[in-house]
C-alpha cells in the first residue's frame, strides 16, 4: 500500500472518528499555522519545478543547434544576455547571441551532409534561494561531421515573469578532435576572437588552453557533501586559466 | 472499512462525503500536510541523488578526486570492475587518483596530456520508504588517453547505494561494473574474448581490500545486477490522477483547495522523475536484450516504432519488434548500448499524461563489426493508476554509421520494414537518414517565446 493510500486511509479513520463526538474547531492561530506549512511547502514545490524548468531551456538549446534553429536558440535567452564560447570572445544582448551562431557557426537551418549534433548531458542545475536566478553545469558532447567534442556549460538564468531565460551562457571547451583519430593527436586548440567573424564585443573573461592542455572552469556549487568550495587547481599545465 | 476507503478514493477525499464538523476537517489537513511534506522530500531525494552522480562525474574529469571521495561515507566503498573493493575515503581517493593519472601529493589538476572524461548518464533512481536510503543504476561513457599515447572509449554501469547521514545524502556503496576499455582505433568491436578479464594495472599495484564477486566484461554477455527486482516499478509511481474536489468556501476550504493545488504541484514534479526512471529503465533493458521486461514497460494498446520500423501495436508485438535487435539476452559479442539522455518532460496539466523528447546515442557490435548512432525520442506516456507507462515511444533516426570509418565517410540507411515480423501498420513518416537531415517535429513550443517554431 503506497504512502498516499495510507494517508487516505488515516483521513478515512479521523473521519469515522469525528462522526461520534464533536471536536472544538481550529483556532485562527491553527489555521494560519497550517496555511504556512502549505506555503512553505510551496516554496519547495516550486524549486523542485523551477530545476526542471532551467534543465529544459538547456536541453531544448541543444536540440535547436543540431539543426542550426539559430531563431529557435536566440529567444531563449533575455534581452540582455551575453553569450561566450570557446575562446572567442563575449557577445552582448539577444540580437548578438544569433549573429553569433548565424554568421559564426553556419547558415540558418539543416543542411543536408552537415552533421552537428550537440548533446547535452549530465545536467546538474541550482536554484538559488531568491527563487529568480539560477545556475547550471552541463557537459555539451558534440558528434559532428569533423568528429568530437566535449565542453562545459556554466550557464546562469534569470525567471522573468514566471520564465526562466538565459542570462548568461558560456560554455569552455574541453577537447575537440577529428574522427580519424579522435583525441589521440592533431586535436583542435581553443577559439579567439580573430578566428572567425562576427568579432565579439568584448574580449574574453578568461584565457585557457584545451586539450592536451586543460582547464577547469569553476564549479557554481559546493561540494554537496562537505559543502566547501572547490580548492584551487595545480598551476601545472595550463590547470590555472589567464586573467581570472 | 474497505467499501468506505473505496468510496473516499472514489471521491478522491472524504471531506465532501461526509458532513464534517471543522475539527474533523481541520485534523483530515493536517494529516494531508504531513503526507505532503514527506512526498516533497521523496521528490527533493531524487534530486540529490542525481546531483551527487553528476557533482562526482565533474569532478573526476578534472582530478579533484579529494572532491569526489568526499562524497562518500567515511567507511565508503567502491568496487572497481573485476579487480575488488577499496574501502573507505582515502582507499578511493587513491584509487580514482591511480585510475585518472592525477597525483596523490599535489593538488588536484591532472597532468599536461591526460584525458579522463567520465560522463555520468541515464540514472535510475529508487528511494527507500523510510527516506533515508536510496539506490541508483548510472552509465559511465568515457573518453580516455593520454596525448599522442593512448585514446580509448569506456563503458561501464554503475550500481550505487546512497544513505542519509544528519540530513546530507552520501554515497555509502559504488559498485563499478566496467564493461569495457577499448582503444579508439578498432573500438570495442575488436576487442577479444577474455581481454577485460583479470586484473588490471592498477589493482597489481595497489590490491583492493576485499574480493569484487565474480563478472565478465564485453565481449562476454554479463548483465550488471539491478537493484530493483523485475515486476518492481516504485520508482516509476506517481500520485494516481485525481480530480480538483470543489471546497467550502471558508477559512478552512480555502486551506483545503490550497493543499489540492499542492499536491497536484508536486505529484507532477514526481511525474518528471518518475518518467526519467522509467526511460532510463528501458535504456538498461534494452542494452541486454531483456525484450519482455522493456516490453512490460508499455500501456495495453501503446506503439513502437524505430526509423522506418512501422509501427507495432500492443506488448506482444512490442516485445516481437524489439527482437529484430537480436535474440533474447543477445548473442556472444553483442553490444547494444541505447544511452538514454537529454530529456525534455511536459507533464499534463492534470497529471495524467505526458510527453518526452529523449537522445538516444547507440554503440552497436554484431560478427566483430562496430556501429554508431544518434536519433532522438519522441514519447508519449500515461500515469495508470499511479504507475508512469509508455503509450507511445517513437524513435527517429539521426544517422547510423560504421565504426572505422565514422558517420560522414560511411553513413549506413535505415532498415525498412520487417518482412519476417512485420509491423501493424506502415512508418508514420516516410524520411532518410544522415547524410540527409530533417527536424524531428517537436511536442512543445519554445519555452522562453511560446511560440512552436522562429520560422526556421
Amino acid at each position: 500500500m503506497s504512502k498516499h493510500t495510507l494517508g487516505l486511509l488515516a483521513v478515512a479513520l479521523a473521519t469515522l472518528g469525528a462522526s461520534g463526538a464533536r471536536a472544538a474547531p481550529p483556532t485562527e492561530a491553527e489555521l494560519k499555522a497550517l496555511g504556512q506549512s502549505l506555503d512553505s511547502l510551496g516554496t519547495r514545490i516550486t524549486r523542485l519545478q523551477d530545476l526542471a524548468d532551467v534543465e529544459i531551456v538547456q536541453h531544448a538549446y541543444g536540440y535547436y543547434v543540431d539543426k542550426a534553429q539559430w531563431r529557435s536558440l536566440a529567444d531563449l535567452f533575455a534581452d540582455d544576455a551575453t553569450l561566450e564560447i570557446g575562446g572567442k570572445g563575449i557577445f552582448l544582448g539577444k540580437k548578438r547571441v544569433f549573429e553569433y551562431m548565424n554568421t559564426g557557426l553556419g547558415p540558418i537551418g539543416p543542411h543536408d551532409g552537415l552533421l552537428i549534433d550537440h548533446q547535452q548531458f549530465q545536467c546538474l542545475p541550482t536554484i538559488n534561494d531568491d527563487g529568480l536566478t539560477a545556475s547550471i553545469r552541463c557537459i555539451a558532447f558534440v558528434m559532428s561531421s569533423g568528429g568530437w567534442g566535449h565542453n562545459y556549460y556554466e550557464d546562469r538564468f534569470i525567471k522573468e515573469d514566471g520564465v526562466w531565460k538565459f542570462k548568461k551562457l558560456h560554455g569552455p571547451f574541453n577537447m575537440y578532435g577529428g574522427y580519424k583519430e579522435g583525441w589521440l593527436d592533431h586535436v583542435i586548440v581553443n577559439t579567439y576572437p580573430e578566428k572567425f567573424p562576427p568579432w565579439p564585443d568584448l574580449p574574453p573573461s578568461i584565457i585557457y588552453l584545451t586539450y592536451p592542455s586543460y582547464y577547469i572552469e569553476p564549479f557554481h556549487y559546493p561540494n554537496p557533501v562537505t559543502g566547501k568550495p572547490m580548492p584551487a587547481p595545480s598551476p601545472r599545465a595550463g590547470g590555472e586559466a589567464f586573467g581570472r | 472499512m474497505k467499501l468506505t476507503l473505496g468510496v473516499c478514493l472514489g471521491l478522491a477525499l472524504c471531506s465532501n462525503a461526509y458532513a464534517l464538523d471543522d475539527a474533523a476537517r481541520f485534523k483530515a489537513l493536517q494529516i494531508r500536510v504531513k503526507a505532503l511534506a514527506e512526498e516533497t522530500a521523496y521528490v527533493e531525494a531524487i534530486d540529490k541523488i542525481q546531483r551527487l552522480g553528476r557533482a562526482f562525474g565533474y569532478y573526476t574529469d578534472k582530478g579533484y578526486f579529494g572532491e569526489a571521495a568526499d562524497l562518500f561515507t567515511e567507511d565508503g566503498t567502491f568496487q572497481w570492475g573485476a579487480d575488488g573493493v577499496y574501502k573507505g575515503k582515502a582507499r578511493i581517493r587513491e584509487l580514482l587518483t591511480r585510475h585518472g593519472g592525477g597525483s596523490l601529493k599535489e593538488p588536484p589538476g591532472l597532468p599536461f596530456g591526460r584525458l579522463n572524461l567520465r560522463m555520468q548518464l541515464q540514472p535510475m533512481v529508487s528511494i527507500s520508504a523510510d527516506g533515508n536510503s536510496a539506490h541508483a543504476r548510472w552509465r559511465e561513457w568515457g573518453l580516455l588517453g593520454e596525448y599522442k599515447k593512448w585514446a580509448s572509449w569506456g563503458d561501464a554501469v554503475m550500481e550505487d547505494d546512497y544513505v542519509r547521514q544528519n540530513g546530507v545524502w552520501k554515497i555509502a556503496a559504488r559498485r563499478y561494473y566496467l564493461n569495457f576499455e577499448a582503444p579508439y582505433a578498432g573500438g570495442w568491436a575488436a576487442l577479444k574474448p577474455g581481454s577485460g578479464d583479470g586484473p588490471s594495472a592498477v589493482a597489481r599495484d595497489f590490491p583492493p581490500d576485499a574480493p569484487a564477486p565474480a563478472y565478465a566484461a564485453f565481449p562476454s554477455l554479463f548483465v550488471p545486477p539491478y537493484h530493483y527486482a523485475a515486476g518492481d516499478v516504485s520508482a516509476l509511481r506517481s500520485r494516481a490522477p485525481f480530480d480538483l474536489p470543489r471546497r467550502p468556501e471558508d477559512a478552512l476550504g480555502r486551506l483545503e483547495a490550497l493543499a489540492d493545488a499542492k499536491e497536484l504541484a508536486l505529484a507532477r514534479a514526481q511525474s518528471v522523475r518518475a518518467i526519467e526512471n522509467l526511460q532510463a529503465m528501458y535504456g538498461y533493458f534494452i542494452d541486454k536484450g531483456q525484450w519482455k521486461r522493456a516490453a512490460a514497460l508499455f500501456s495495453r494498446d501503446a506503439t513502437y516504432e524505430f526509423g522506418q520500423s512501422g509501427v507495432y501495436v500492443g506488448g506482444a508485438h512490442i516485445e516481437r519488434a524489439l527482437s529484430l535487435m537480436g535474440p533474447p539476452g543477445l548473442e556472444a559479442g553483442q553490444l547494444n548500448n541505447y544511452v538514454m539522455v537529454q530529456p525534455i518532460i511536459h507533464i499534463s496539466a492534470d497529471n495524467r499524461t505526458a510527453k518526452a523528447r529523449w537522445r538516444s546515442d547507440v554503440e552497436l557490435s554484431r560478427a566483430g563489426k562496430g556501429r554508431w548512432g544518434g536519433g532522438v525520442y519522441e514519447n508519449e506516456y500515461v500515469n495508470d493508476r499511479g504507475t508512469w507507462k509508455f503509450t507511445q515511444l517513437h524513435y527517429y533516426v539521426t544517422f547510423w554509421g560504421d565504426y572505422d570509418k565514422g558517420w560522414a565517410a560511411q553513413p549506413i540507411p535505415m532498415d525498412p520494414p520487417s518482412t519476417t515480423l512485420p509491423p501493424d501498420r506502415p512508418p508514420t513518416l516516410l524520411y532518410q537518414s544522415f547524410p540527409k537531415l530533417q527536424v524531428v517535429p517537436y511536442d512543445y513550443v519554445n519555452p522562453v517565446s511560446g511560440k512552436p517554431n522562429a520560422g526556421e
